[in-house]
């Protein structure tokens, strides 16, 4: 089976659910295993995850037709890497209408580029809808919904369905306020952090470990997903229905 | 063997997007592996011959002479479709010549297939030619296609003036083009390629070429849509077994957005 590079697609239909913290997480995660990554940051009047990493990622608009090109053009002519999408809530819908009509999956994927949604998710109806609206609209593409526990305690499995069974629940656990002002440092870096260890293991010490072991299982589940789906087997069972699948 | 098929393309006024409509349906009938010919009566410059150089001539549709290398050789030619795309004030004009040289009379008679897309504009002068236009064509397929090229509605907010001109035929069908991307359109001009070879990043001459992936996207979901249009009044039956295929109104109302 061919190598696929992953296009990883941060998104919500809402302000302030975490995803350009989640961005930053599965940015350093990627760079701690030395692998090839570029980034994008959509929300151009305020793009924190740029300022996270200048060097890394790129701010564009895609409001119109010139920005839409200075991304899509670039992710499908740009030699195949890890690539971050952090996708503000503002041009949401207008990202995945354009992906839409453009057929930008299918090329990708010819390209050997796997597009996969993380949707953060919230408890708001609208969310629910929107995220229904968009397994709609996106088909076969992946799609796995992100449990950000700062934002909600509750998470209804069955509002928030993966393209497959097998993809589960991304959760990102609360952590407490008092170090939350840590993590949010322009300078801060998880990656540094975890090996440096000064004064043994912390709450973000073991907060960093739960979701880096998230998004390794992610990856592991999304390979045996292909696996499965290429040989026929049970793992490509599509999850029509979580609730029957968890 | 299929009986020759005319397809003419225009109006009365300019700046409507009949070469647009017109260059669609050469795309069209190529992916369909129907042979074409086309004929661009913006003499001396052309439009469409810029665009589809192979398989169009420019010709001045007023001079008997080019009349004679269009119709004369209708049953001669390798190609099953003439489409011509007459230039803004030339369609009243070119039927009454049809008429005049007994075109239309071998229309009536089944021997050959008349197809007029009459583009319209979003003035009531343009609207005027429609009866005009249509007593030339009671024998063939008329389709009335709506621009929307400036968003513009036709007068369906004023439902007398809109039902005076469209619900008069009764049989007429509207179809909705989609508007295509305004810097994917400029960037097939500057390509001056067909739409189809733009969609598949080839030069005219079939060399690779290095147009955006993104205006690509662009033109084939809007082509797509085009085509749907055609698709859906059976055009490609109607110049398949000469102008009987089943379904459609003889009337029909085309909307199209560039």
């Amino acid at each position: 089976m061919p190598q696929q590079v992953p296009l990883y697609i941060i998104a919500s239909p809402r302000p302030r659910v975490g995803k350009t913290l989640i961005a930053r997480l599965l940015i350093e995660f990627i760079r701690a295993s030395d692998r090839a990554l570029i980034g994008y940051d959509l929300e151009p009047r305020e793009p924190a995850l740029a300022g996270h990493f200048p060097d890394l990622v790129s701010t564009v608009d895609i409001a119109d037709t010139r920005g839409q090109m200075a991304l899509f053009d670039r992710l499908i002519t740009s030699p195949p890497c890890t690539t971050i999408i952090d996708l503000g809530y503002g041009p949401f819908d207008k990202f995945f209408a354009v992906m839409t009509e453009i057929g930008f999956v299918q090329a990708a994927r010819r390209r050997l580029i796997e597009p996969i949604v993380l949707f953060v998710s919230d408890p708001a109806p609208a969310t629910v809808r929107s995220y229904a609206e968009l397994r709609r609209q996106l088909g076969t593409t992946t799609v796995v919904p992100v449990h950000n526990e700062s934002v909600s305690v509750m998470f209804t499995k069955a509002d928030f369905p993966p393209t497959r069974a097998e993809y589960g629940v991304i959760r990102i656990p609360r952590l407490s306020p008092i170090v939350r002002g840590v993590i949010d440092r322009p300078s801060f870096s998880f990656g540094a952090y975890m090996t440096e260890r000064q004064g043994g293991p912390t709450e973000i010490h073991g907060w960093i470990a739960t979701i880096f072991a998230e998004f390794r299982e992610l990856e592991l589940r999304l390979l045996m997903g292909k696996l499965g789906a290429a040989l026929g087997g049970n793992a490509a069972t599509p999850a029509g229905d979580l609730r029957t699948a968890r | 063997m299929t009986k020759p098929t005319v397809v003419v393309v225009g109006a009365d006024k300019g700046g409507v997007g009949k070469t647009t409509v017109a260059r669609t349906l050469l795309d069209y009938f190529t992916a369909h592996h129907v042979p074409t010919r086309a004929f661009d009566t913006e003499s001396p410059k052309g439009t469409l011959q810029r665009f589809h150089p192979d398989i169009s001539d420019v010709v001045d549709v007023t001079s008997v002479s080019d009349q004679m290398r269009i119709f004369d050789t209708l049953s001669t030619t390798d190609a099953s479709v003439t489409v011509i795309d007459v230039r803004a004030g030339l369609l009243s004009p070119t039927l009454r010549s049809l008429r005049d040289i007994g075109f239309l009379e071998a229309v009536k008679k089944g021997q050959l297939t008349f197809v007029v897309f009459h583009i319209l504009g979003s003035s009531i002068a343009s609207l005027n030619e429609i009866e005009d236009t249509s007593t030339f064509t009671t024998d063939g397929k008329y389709y009335l296609v709506k621009n929307f090229i400036n968003n513009t509605s036709f007068f369906e907010w004023d439902q007398p003036t809109y039902a005076s001109y469209f619900k008069k035929f009764k049989d007429a069908v509207e179809i909705t083009i989609p508007k295509l991307n305004e810097m994917a359109y400029e960037q097939v001009e500057l390509a001056s390629v067909p739409f189809l070879t733009f969609v598949a990043n080839k030069g005219l001459k079939g060399e690779a070429a290095n147009y955006s992936f993104v205006l690509r996207g662009y033109v084939r979901h809007w082509l797509g849509n085009v085509w749907g249009e055609y698709d859906r009044i059976k055009l490609n039956d109607i110049v398949a077994s000469g102008g009987t295929a089943a379904g459609g109104p003889r009337v029909q109302v085309v909307r199209s957005a560039q």
